[in-house]
């Protein structure tokens, strides 16, 4: 299936989810499901930088059964990525920790039920 | 081909997290967003952001927010428990 | 502001960027044909200059090491953040007892699960060793090994029950080789600085590409990396599932089983 749409498809899936999870972000009803969407803004990101890194018939940046001369992806994308992965997963930790404290603090779970603290 | 149909399952999974309210029902949508990112990076010739994409979207960060929202839970119900008791 | 002048305010920015989303996207760079002269020299000079294989480890722990250094950074202010939070408000004691919510039973692991969380706890952790140390050769690196190795541990969790997990897991010990990995990396750079030249400079000897102890210093930090990473994760998990017992505090008003 080739055509001209597959030519910015990546960059229109990651617009999509970055829209989509701001949308599950501004009208929550529960903290943790806050949280999750949150996780997939994430996911926009990755799924942008690792287009932007790709070629078209290359193979991974690993050169162990190949001569060091074949085409490859770009690996700086595939550097910014993976440590975002794991650095993203213990912030979000960090997050749910906090809506925790807050639940037993307040009670709340609802963030349209939270007033600013004065 | 197959990058694209898991680009448009991507979009299709992460609308599903985004619109499933309820979080625990949200924790599954959210370890089937991550198994579909992993095998995308794995289409985009990337097994090592697919290894660790496996690891923490399918299995570290559901259990982080299923272990959340039982201790939540717990909380509640000695909160009503104590109310209902005084 | 009301939630539905919230949702409005939103349709109405998308409303707004979405004729120039729909504009621009034909004329981005299309998908697959994105020249990047940085890539090309990074992988002619990878396996030339630093004999390894895997260009995303060379990338990772050699030519932008001092970015990683800051991930690392941003791991342990994390897991530093959980778990003084947590162990804030809960103090220091554990708990033999398990959370249990109303009118809902305790239930132990069957013993299937036992079975396949033994032989694929013991699995996912060879597996996890192996990739780590392969960082220079085949994908893998420290961040994978170490992630892989922590999801043992939670195979470990849910065969076992809780007895088990904690008489494995000492959080000192996790705290310990969390440190010790961190500290590792740190002290790494400072080799190059002892003969006179810039942080993280790569001096050890470059070894044969595709052995394991090719790349020079790259083997040692990601040595540091696999150990801050799981020990890391290790406290992460240990901290959050000792949120899931009774505190004793509360244990007049609650009837827990012990598990």
């Amino acid at each position: 299936m080739t055509g001209a749409w597959v030519g910015w498809l990546p960059w229109a899936v990651a617009a999509w989810l970055f829209g989509v999870g701001l949308y599950g972000i501004i009208s929550s009803r529960h903290y943790v499901h806050l949280i999750g969407c949150l996780t997939i803004v994430q996911s926009a990101t990755y799924v942008l930088l690792l287009s932007i890194g790709y070629r078209r018939g290359a193979g991974p940046p690993i050169f162990h059964a190949h001569p060091p001369s074949t085409p490859a992806v770009d690996p700086v994308m595939q550097v910014l990525v993976l440590t975002d992965i794991v650095v993203g997963a213990t912030v979000t930790a960090l997050l749910l920790v906090l809506v925790l404290q807050f639940h037993k603090r307040r009670g709340i779970v609802d963030p349209q039920q939270a007033a600013p603290l004065t | 081909m197959l990058i694209d149909i898991l680009q448009i399952l991507l979009a299709v999974t992460g609308t599903g997290v985004a619109l499933t309210r309820r979080p625990v029902r949200q924790v599954i949508a959210l370890g089937a967003n991550g198994l579909v990112l992993a095998l995308l990076f794995m289409a985009l010739q990337a097994p090592d952001v697919a290894f660790a994409q496996i690891v923490v979207g399918t299995a570290a960060l559901p259990m982080l927010f299923m272990v959340v929202l039982a201790s939540m839970r717990m909380d509640r119900r000695r909160e009503d428990r104590r109310e209902g008791m005084s | 502001m009301k939630p539905r002048v919230r949702t409005a305010l939103f349709l109405a920015a998308a409303a707004g960027a979405m004729p120039a989303l729909v504009r621009a996207l034909p004329h981005f760079p299309a998908f697959g044909d994105h020249p990047s002269p940085y890539a090309d020299r990074v992988l002619a000079s990878a396996p030339v200059d630093r004999h390894v294989q895997n260009v995303v480890t060379a990338l990772n722990f050699d030519y932008r090491g001092f970015d990683t250094l800051g991930e690392e950074f941003i791991l342990l202010c994390a897991v530093t953040g959980v778990t003084v939070l947590l162990r804030g408000s809960r103090g220091e004691h554990r708990s033999a007892r398990t959370g249990q919510v109303e009118g809902r039973p305790v239930i132990p692991p069957g013993e299937a699960v036992t079975l396949i969380a033994r032989l694929f706890g013991v699995a996912t952790f060879v597996l996890g060793l192996s990739v780590a140390l392969h960082a220079t050769s085949t994908p893998g690196g420290g961040f994978q090994g170490g992630v892989l190795i922590a999801s043992g541990f939670l195979l470990v969790f849910l065969g076992e029950g809780y007895r088990g997990w904690r008489a494995m897991m000492q959080a000192e010990l996790m705290d310990a080789v969390e440190a010790a990995g961190a500290l590792v990396y740190v002290g790494c750079g400072l080799v190059g600085v002892w003969q006179g030249l810039p942080y993280l400079t790569n001096t050890l000897p470059l070894g044969t590409a595709g052995s394991v102890w090719a790349g020079g210093l790259m083997p040692v930090i990601n040595a540091g990396v696999t150990c801050a990473v799981l020990g890391g994760f290790g406290m992460l998990f240990i901290e959050f599932l000792e949120e899931t017992r009774v505190n004793p505090d509360a244990e007049q008003d609650t009837e827990a089983p012990k598990s």
